[in-house]
């Protein structure tokens, strides 16, 4: 199977990624992706694309850079971007993390405050009216 | 019934502490009307057996480590009108005696943050890989915070007001200690370590930070410093 000269593999994915790179400046044109996003993820479907296309590309390009192989050269790309992918996903962990936490603050401050200006409707021996955890009710009597 | 001057609050971080939280807390009340209790998610009893002892009970719906906890405390602290705000561990590791030593100086107006030493005072059976690792993080604060101190993980500390207000904890974990240090630095105010003595008991030992997982407070304060 052969058109324009290329591969069942080499047709399949250039249309695939044509039609991503399509969709992708739709989007932006419609703003549902920033515009520097876009660019990026634009950059790097571009590159997957002439890849693709001109196999030869990216041996040309390692050969240049010194690296042995095309196939080298994506693996060892394809490994930094990983990295880079891990740290933002971390980054954004930690930011949810703290979220969650400035959260849990606010209930747990908010809650007591609230209990409080009840008066003295908390017990010595026993928890808050409201709180039904196992074991937390005052013995009747006590 | 109280030795502290009014206006001092003791904020209690405590997470699992049903077998030694209620002890402490009767302790802490004998010198100081306003102890808070920041339960941090705890899976036991922590909670209802603070509340026997005092109203200032809180509680976090889900654990988010002692610096998030000690956070929520001063913070609640703060909001009730604090003058002084000092941090108690749970564990019984310190000593209701040592806090009047820390609040003098603020009260007295000669400094805003007070912090407990454990190697100016007396540690009661240090585990030696326990005060290598101590040391070894008293070395590194004082290479990375240029602040001199002589214990820079040790729960007894004061503030004044003014400092607690400047107290962000941003980090949920155990590098608070080192965070409080930077809080010390950045803000400039005043501050004095005052010998206090530490409890090792057992028990304390069991719910402290293994020697292990100080590698992983290191790593959460270098990502804090270098993302911040």
């Amino acid at each position: 199977m052969n058109v324009l000269g290329m591969g069942l593999f080499q047709l399949v994915m250039s249309v695939a990624i044509a039609a991503v790179l399509a969709l992708l400046l739709v989007l932006v044109a419609r703003g549902a992706v920033r515009r520097r996003e876009g660019a990026a993820w634009g950059a790097v479907l571009l590159a997957a694309f002439v890849a693709v296309v001109w196999p030869d590309s990216t041996s040309r390009l390692a050969r240049f850079l010194g690296v042995g192989r095309g196939a080298d050269l994506a693996s060892y790309l394809t490994a930094v971007a990983m990295l880079v992918g891990f740290w933002m996903v971390y980054l954004r962990l930690r930011a949810l993390r703290r979220d969650v936490t400035l959260l849990v603050r606010r209930l747990a401050i908010d809650s007591a405050a609230q209990t409080l200006s009840q008066g003295p409707a908390r017990t010595a021996d026993g928890g808050p009216p409201g709180d039904r955890r196992p074991g937390v009710s005052p013995a009747p009597g006590s | 019934m109280s030795d502290l001057p009014a206006g001092t609050w003791v904020v209690v971080p405590a997470y699992n502490e049903e077998r030694t939280i209620e002890r402490v807390l009767r302790e802490l009340c004998l010198v100081c009307d306003h102890v808070v209790v920041v339960d941090d998610g705890s899976a036991d009893q922590t909670y209802a057996a603070a509340l026997r002892v005092t109203p200032y009970a809180l509680r976090h719906a889900i654990n988010r480590g002692q610096g998030a906890a000690l956070q929520t405390g001063i913070e609640f602290a703060l909001l009730q009108g604090a003058s002084v705000v000092c941090t108690f561990d749970a564990d019984g590791q310190h000593c209701t005696d040592d806090l009047a030593a820390l609040v003098q100086p603020i009260m007295a107006g000669e400094c805003d943050i007070v912090l407990g030493s454990r190697f100016l005072g007396r540690a009661e059976d240090i585990p030696p890989l326990r005060r290598l690792c101590l040391k070894a993080g008293i070395l590194f604060t004082r290479m990375v915070s240029r602040v001199r101190l002589t214990d820079v993980h040790n729960g007894l500390r004061a503030f004044s007001r003014r400092a607690a207000e400047r107290v962000e904890i941003n980090n949920d974990r155990m590098a608070h200690a080192s965070e409080l240090i930077d809080i010390v630095r950045d803000t400039g105010l005043p501050f004095r370590e005052v010998p206090v003595r530490i409890r090792y008991t057992d028990y304390s030992l069991a719910k402290g930070q293994s020697v292990l997982n100080s590698f992983r407070i290191l790593f959460d304060y270098v990502v804090d410093r270098v993302t911040s």
